[in-house]
């Protein structure tokens, strides 16, 4: 007896065209895609394609929810394969896109009555990006771990004594060092939902401090980059 | 098709699923009048379905397909599972194979063959895709039967391809999963094994894994249920508690995959060692002779020796009952390719011995601890000196004198002797009563 399911059909695959190339540093540009049917969650994340490339890379989502575009961040790496050709793209340019995965979501019962604290290396804040848009009356804190200040995307957007800024390379950062260096003095409520987002090293350190004050691995969120 | 019926014949490379997706098949070709041969016989249709899960699965699959052309010669070969996922356009390009069939269409392959002999030529992306579509297993092939609840998997984990061979995760409606369960028990299965790709994500409207689980618990019938393999972090804590119910086994495959949190987080892998040894914890408390078994990695990217021995010493911490290891094999187009500092093969070699050492004095610890006690075990077979050989409820391979009993029953054993090392070992027991 064959089952006589069937699956509904889900639009996961689908090409869409560059709408616009945001310059954010020499290195670091916004691609805007149009968001037609795509939903997800904040924190979530697609994976990208260049049309007639084989190979994809995933992104976290950099716009809201309810945003008009679909966008996400992305730091030209040198040597690298894909994001070299990511940056060649132009208004108009096809990109597939697939997705939204992943588990790293606000959850809302939580929004009202717990504190969250975003911890970010790098291109690490676009999750946060797109949790901060979505969820305007979070009671959030962004820790935002760069080399320079010119790294610090969209600074404006996030009111000035939710952001703090670690700069390892200048001085223009609240921090001059790295966010270790801030999350190991900073204290922070028992019930604090961590948020932590970029590159394993970072993530690690971070687990370790986080831990050591007490929290609870429960409580840490991880998304690794790389 | 009757004056002449067709042979067929099938090999299954990998995981349990595939297994399972195999039985499947057998059971439609047979129902459907084709003779189902031993691979070593000569047959009309060989089905091969291959794994990719390491470059030895690779080569193990290859090594088949070109076995399966030699041995018959002008038949029809058919390449389905991962593999065909992975290499599709190259296994397209070799005469050798007449179909190559993607995962998501494997459960139609008897529509090809038949319109193949029938004259009608169906190329296999025209065929109905369904990665829920089997047949109900037949009872004659085994004892257990899978029933396949979800498939994919969206993780990402650095080192994996399976989401790129199995595609995004799906999870089967809970209705059909009981449906299929019912049609299982009713084909005489007395072990049930839920499996998916990675099945802790279960999600089909407000259902989780728990639920699913409960439900086909409910269901009436003489049967056990086991679980497949599981993500450490794919339940909450009162997954425990189901584990009471008489008919869920104490057994639990939890992938640990390394025991330096340093690896873990770089496998994109969201737990840390100390939410495993929680979970440990939490079953060992109620039921200390729990089995845990487990799969864990060597030599991933930037092992450092002391990351390694963390694994070593989680193997010696947890009284695993089984870990399967596997020496870090690069799958092209993952993260952990393109990752820095990978591990020479000798040092990856000389690491996995180490950690087989150490897992396979793990599991003597373990069978020998059940020395004295009393399994139930399913019967698997029965050889011609009357020993007859299966699992008991922990999933310890027990041996013993079964004079007059019969194959897919279950019988009490008392354990009285480990014997052998390592995959072979097995407990000698004795009937009970
Ligand atoms: C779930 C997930 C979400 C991600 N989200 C983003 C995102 O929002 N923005 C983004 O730029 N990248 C993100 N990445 C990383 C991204 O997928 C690519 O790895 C990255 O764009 C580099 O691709 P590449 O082919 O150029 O270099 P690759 O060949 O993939 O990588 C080469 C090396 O570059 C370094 N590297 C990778 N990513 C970064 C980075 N973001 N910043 C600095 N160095 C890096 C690593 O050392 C890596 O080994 C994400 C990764 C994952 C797993």
């Amino acid at each position: 007896m064959t089952m006589d399911f069937k699956p509904d059909i889900k639009l996961d695959e689908t090409f869409y065209k560059v709408k616009e190339v945001r310059r954010l540093t020499e290195e670091t540009f916004s691609l805007r895609l149009p968001k037609s049917r795509f939903t997800y969650h904040a924190g979530q994340h697609i994976s990208l394609g260049i049309q007639g490339d084989y190979q994809s890379r995933e992104y976290s989502i950099y716009s809201g929810e309810n945003d008009e575009c679909l966008e996400v961040l992305v730091k030209e790496v040198e040597d690298g394969y894909f994001t070299p050709k990511l940056s060649k793209l132009k208004p108009g340019d096809l990109v597939e896109v697939n997705g939204p995965f992943g588990k790293f979501k606000i959850d809302e019962k939580k929004t009202a009555d717990h504190k969250f604290v975003f911890v970010a290396s790098g291109t690490g804040i676009a999750p946060f990006r797109s949790m901060v848009r979505t969820y305007p009356d979070l009671d959030y804190t962004l820790i935002h771990g760069v080399r320079y200040g010119k790294e610090a995307y969209d600074k404006d957007e996030y009111a000035p004594d939710r952001h703090i800024l670690c700069t390892s390379g200048d001085k223009t950062g609240k921090v001059h060092g790295r966010l270790t260096k801030y999350l190991k003095s900073a204290s922070f409520e028992k019930k604090t939902q961590f948020y932590l987002c970029g590159n394993s090293n970072m993530i690690f350190d971070a687990l370790e401090i986080l831990k050591d004050k007490g929290f609870d691995r429960d409580q840490i969120h991880c998304e690794v980059y790389f | 098709m009757n004056s002449a019926k067709k042979k067929i014949a099938f090999k299954t490379l990998g995981c349990r699923l595939n297994q399972y997706e195999t039985d499947a098949l057998v059971s439609d070709f047979d129902k459907a009048g084709y003779e189902v041969v031993d691979f070593k016989e000569h047959a009309d249709v060989v089905v091969v379905n291959t794994c990719t899960v390491t470059n030895q699965s690779d080569q193990k699959s290859r090594n088949t397909i070109s076995q399966a052309a030699r041995n018959n010669k002008g038949s029809v070969v058919v390449v389905t599972g991962c593999m065909a996922n992975n290499y599709k356009e190259k296994l397209e390009g070799e005469d050798k194979i007449t179909y190559v069939v993607e995962n998501n269409r494997k459960g139609s392959i008897l529509n090809l063959v038949d319109g193949h002999f029938g004259g009608e030529l169906i190329h296999p992306e025209k065929l109905h895709a369904d990665v829920f579509s089997y047949q109900v297993v037949d009872k004659s092939l085994h004892t257990r039967s899978a029933i396949k609840i979800q498939d994919g998997c969206d993780n990402f984990c650095t080192f994996c391809i399976i989401p790129t061979v199995r595609g995004r995760a799906v999870s089967r409606p809970l209705p059909q999963i009981i449906e299929n369960v019912k049609n299982t028990l009713a084909n005489g299965f007395k072990e049930l094994v839920i499996t998916g790709v990675n099945i802790g994500r279960y999600e089909w409207e407000d259902k989780r894994f728990e639920d699913v689980l409960e439900a086909i618990l409910s269901v009436e019938g003489d049967f056990r249920v086991r679980i497949s393999s599981l993500e450490p972090d794919g339940f909450g804590d009162d997954f425990v508690k189901l584990f009471s119910h008489p008919r869920m086994t104490p057994h639990l495959h939890l992938c640990l995959q390394s025991g330096s949190d340093k690896v873990l987080l770089r496998m994109r892998r969201m737990y840390d060692l100390k939410q495993f040894e929680h979970t440990v914890n939490l079953f060992r408390a109620q039921y200390p002779d729990f089995n845990f078994t487990t799969d864990l990695i060597v030599g991933f990217p930037d092992e450092s020796e002391d990351d390694f021995q963390e694994s070593i010493d989680a193997v010696n911490r947890y009284n695993f009952g089984h870990v399967h290891t596997f020496k870090y094999s690069v799958r092209k187009g993952t993260r952990a390719e393109r990752m820095d500092n990978h591990i020479p093969d000798k040092i990856k070699t000389e690491r996995s011995t180490r950690i087989r050492e150490a897992s396979e004095d793990s599991r003597d610890r373990y069978l020998n601890s059940f020395l004295g006690k009393t399994e139930t075990v399913l019967i698997e077979g029965i050889n011609k000196q009357q020993v007859a050989n299966g699992y008991g409820e922990h999933y310890i391979p027990v041996h013993f004198k079964a004079e007059g009993l019969e194959k897919n029953t279950f019988a009490r054993v008392k354990l009285v002797k480990v014997e052998g090392r390592g995959e072979d070992a097995r407990v000698i027991g004795e009937l009970v009563g």
